[in-house]
């Protein structure tokens, strides 16, 4: 009976996910981990001047100014409940620096870490007033379509986060240090600090998001205000915003290109690309060769690719907030100086490796060259380019015309998303300098993008992926089906064989 | 066949049951236990050997091999299994025909790469302009841990804001491998916590390889695709030291000494 009643309480601490019971925590205990695990980035003081605090966007939390992004109280009472605290100790904040704790430290340790960080903005007493939730009016397509309707109505959230959701900016944002930042890309639910789920979207909304320029929806006294059952819808719309097709899968590791017969998109909203393969990597920011870049504003590729008996045409697409356009006022006003272009690049070696060796994934070695398709978007007066980089490392690297090898470029940009496709002949005349396409073969590539608009991304800062895979698919024609009638009919004679056999001796 | 004793469980499901037991003991200790899901040619090849191994136990003695042989020729010979016999002569050509079929499809899975995690050492390498000889390479600031431990808590704070400010992106401010970039990283950070990787080394390794990084590395280690920065290029001698000094404090480990071989 023991035994069930641990079992089940095991079971339910293992579910036990959303609110926390709240449980005193101890501040003196708190300040001993602190001082070990946080002080780092938070600071020794709490106010969040850490040794990280220059390479870190969003920067570590300064606690004594107070400000929780994340939380249940009232809008109008900054104190977060301990709960609130607790939860983003445990879990962390995706899309930032913070780190989920649940795996290192106990429960207790994070109630005293709670009542630790409290105490740099003198929090002693529990918010008076909690957020008011009503009764939650579940997801539908009416409530989707209503959301909708306030989310655009009077620019409400359109006017920071677009007609998208993914942020595509109109104005440029600070947070309370004066830091840029940028609004939330809503179609990327898994770079939510504190969840997508309804019920966390409800609370952002009513609450604001403390210390940035996100505003509640709650307060009455602003013209935008929303009631309770319209902010729930709104939560329900923001919700359906996710983009899980741009989710990156780790065992993906392949861009497949299908082989198409006729002519290859010329464009880049052919219809045909909605309908072909899409691969998703992760991009980091260049943090390894030198000059080192810190503060991205981009975080995924999307790379789709078909080839005929002629070229290969790939279609690159990624979220970038703000098309940048050198000499264009509008721009520069959401640009950080210097604006420079948008760009974006694709990495392939010269000579399709035969073993396991490849070049370095950094632009080739000297043994190894790469070829990179570098394109970028132009400016007011400039069109787009695209060109052509032989490197053998980034020290040694040869410009070229991409007309040399057939190579051409073209661009569409649209509320918050680039895509550009490229088209190359799956052959060219110099076999020494440009890698010939082959059906059929696993072929290393890699990717790279530029934000002019973000810290002026130019040259060695920009983000990135390593090697990855691209592999023209061969046409599979009619063979495998033949072999497997074939293989199914002997099979099918040799049972029959045996059993008449069998029958035969029996009688 | 009435000569083997009557059994519980049939010794042809038997055999089928352990082969299965096998097959999802690999899915289950590479995909839930290391975390990696199992490359499909790997698993083919163990699986040939699991079935060749317990198809030759299952039939060492003549009398285990008629047994497990009993339900199939039943159902090939005993008139009143006509029933299950036309269904299972459906089947089997039809599975050897799909299994036909879908691996003659060309496969997209990408190939596996396998490389040394920790590959041997070189006897001397170099790094900011000098030789060094790894045999007989120490820390200079180990001693301070018992000679002046006020000063080496100082080295190892100093050594924690250049992880904090260099390494973190990438292996975590919890040291566990999984840094907010570690997932765009393909071989991935090294998870320091873990018991396989500094615990085993020695300093002057790791000195080596944080001074030479990715491209440092022997060919069986496949330098080509390490994100692992060059850091004679960032840092100085002396703050690789106290760094590893960090690394060893705030994971609870000790590196190995030649002292303890
Ligand atoms: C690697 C740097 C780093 C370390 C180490 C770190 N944090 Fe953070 N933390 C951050 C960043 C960055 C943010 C701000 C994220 C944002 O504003 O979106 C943050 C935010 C927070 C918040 C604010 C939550 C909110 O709702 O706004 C709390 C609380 C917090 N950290 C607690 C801790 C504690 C406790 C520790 C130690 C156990 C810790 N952090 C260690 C980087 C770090
Ligand atoms: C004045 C600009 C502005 C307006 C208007 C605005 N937001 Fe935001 N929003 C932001 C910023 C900036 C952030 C990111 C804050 C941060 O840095 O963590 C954000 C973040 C969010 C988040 C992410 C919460 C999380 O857990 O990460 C949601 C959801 C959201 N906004 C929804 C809305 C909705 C719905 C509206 C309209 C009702 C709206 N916002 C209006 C600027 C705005
Ligand atoms: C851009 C990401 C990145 C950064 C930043 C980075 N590393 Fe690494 N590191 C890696 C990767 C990936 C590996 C595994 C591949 C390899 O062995 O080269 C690695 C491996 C290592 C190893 C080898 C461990 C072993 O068990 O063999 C050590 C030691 C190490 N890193 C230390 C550091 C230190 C110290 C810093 C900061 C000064 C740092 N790294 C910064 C990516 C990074």
């Amino acid at each position: 009976m023991a035994n069930k009643f641990a079992l089940l309480a095991l079971c339910s601490a293992l579910f036990a996910v959303g609110p926390a019971m709240a449980k005193p925590g101890t501040a003196e205990k708190g300040k001993v981990i602190y001082d070990m695990r946080c002080t780092w980035c938070h600071g020794d003081e709490g106010d969040g001047k850490g040794a990280a605090k220059d390479h870190l966007n969003p920067p570590p939390r300064d606690f004594t100014s107070g400000n929780y992004k994340i939380r249940t109280s009232d809008f109008e009472d900054l104190t977060p409940n301990d709960d609130d605290i607790f939860r983003m100790i445990r879990d962390g904040m995706p899309g930032t620096a913070m780190p989920g704790w649940s795996d290192i430290l106990t429960e207790q340790d994070m109630w005293d870490l709670v009542a630790y960080v409290k105490k740099f903005a003198s929090y002693e007493k529990p918010p008076a007033k909690q957020v008011d939730f009503g009764t939650q009016i579940s997801s539908s397509a009416e409530s989707i379509e209503k959301g909708k309707k306030l989310f655009e109505e009077g620019d409400r959230c359109v006017e920071c986060h677009g007609k998208s959701g993914k942020g595509s900016a109109s104005k440029r944002l600070k947070g309370e240090a004066g830091e840029r930042t940028w609004p939330r890309n809503l179609t990327k639910p898994w770079t939510y600090r504190g969840s997508a789920e309804p019920k966390d979207i409800f609370s952002r909304i009513s609450t604001g998001i403390a210390g940035t320029e996100m505003p509640s929806f709650a307060d009455p006294k602003s013209k935008k205000k929303l009631s309770i059952e319209e902010r729930w819808h709104v939560a329900n719309y923001v919700a359906s915003l996710a983009q899980t097709g741009q989710k990156v899968s780790a065992d993906n590791t392949v861009v497949k290109v299908s082989k198409v017969e006729g002519e290859l998109p010329s464009a880049t909203d052919d219809a045909r690309w909605e309908k072909s393969e899409a691969t998703t990597f992760y991009m980091v920011p260049q943090i390894i060769g030198k000059e080192r870049y810190f503060l991205p504003s981009s975080d995924t590729i999307t790379v789709r690719a078909m080839y005929n008996d002629k070229a290969v045409a790939m279609l690159l697409e990624w979220d970038d907030r703000t098309k940048s356009t050198p000499g264009d006022d509008s721009a520069g006003k959401l640009a950080d100086t210097p604006i420079e272009q948008d760009g974006v690049a694709v990495q392939l070696p010269v000579t399709i490796p035969s073993e396991m060796q490849k070049p370095y994934f950094g632009m080739g070695d000297a043994a190894h060259p790469v070829n990179v398709w570098h394109w970028k978007s132009g400016g007011k007066d400039a069109p787009e380019t695209v060109g052509i980089l032989n490197s053998k490392g980034f020290k040694d690297i040869e410009k070229r015309e991409a007309a040399s090898a057939g190579l051409t470029a073209k661009s569409s940009y649209s509320d918050g998303t680039w895509k550009v496709l490229m088209v190359r002949p799956l052959t060219t005349a110099s076999t020494d300098k440009d890698m010939q396409f082959v059906e059929g073969k696993f072929i290393p590539v890699a990717f790279a993008a530029w934000d002019g608009s973000n810290n002026s991304e130019k040259g060695s800062k920009h983000t990135m992926t390593t090697w990855y895979w691209l592999l023209l698919k061969p046409a599979t024609g009619s063979k495998p089906l033949v072999t497997a009638l074939v293989i199914a009919a002997l099979f099918a004679g040799g049972l029959l064989w045996w059993a008449r056999s069998a029958g035969n001796k029996a009688a | 066949m009435s000569a083997t004793p009557k059994r519980v469980i049939p010794r042809l499901l038997q055999m089928v049951l352990v082969i299965a037991g096998a097959y999802f003991s690999f899915i289950l200790l590479f995909d839930v236990l290391l975390g990696q899901l199992i490359p499909k040619s790997l698993l083919t090849m163990y699986m040939v050997f699991v079935v060749a191994g317990v198809v030759m136990v299952f039939t060492f003695t003549e009398e285990g091999a008629q047994e497990l042989a009993g339900p199939i020729k039943a159902l090939v010979e005993d008139p009143s299994r006509k029933m299950v016999r036309n269904v299972v002569f459906v089947i089997v050509p039809l599975l050897a025909g799909y299994y036909t079929y879908s691996s003659m499809l060309p496969s997209f899975e990408a190939p596996v790469e396998l490389r040394t995690i920790h590959p041997a050492p070189p006897n001397k390498f170099k790094a900011y302009g000098k030789s060094y000889n790894l045999a007989t390479l120490e820390n200079p600031y180990r001693k301070f841990e018992k000679e002046d431990p006020a000063k080496f808590k100082a080295l190892v704070k100093e050594g924690g804001d250049v992880y904090i400010k260099n390494c973190q992106y990438c292996h975590g401010d919890k040291l566990d491998g999984k840094g907010p970039y570690a997932s765009g990283l393909n071989p991935t950070p090294l998870n320091f916590q873990d018991v396989g990787t500094i615990a085993q080394l020695q300093e002057s390794f790791l000195f080596w390889r944080i001074a030479t990084g990715g491209p440092g590395l022997p060919a069986e280690a496949a330098p080509w695709i390490s994100s692992m920065p060059v850091w004679q290029e960032f840092l100085t001698e002396d703050e690789i030291w106290k760094v590893i000094l960090f690394l060893y404090n705030y994971t609870g480990r000790q590196p190995r000494s030649w002292s303890h071989e």
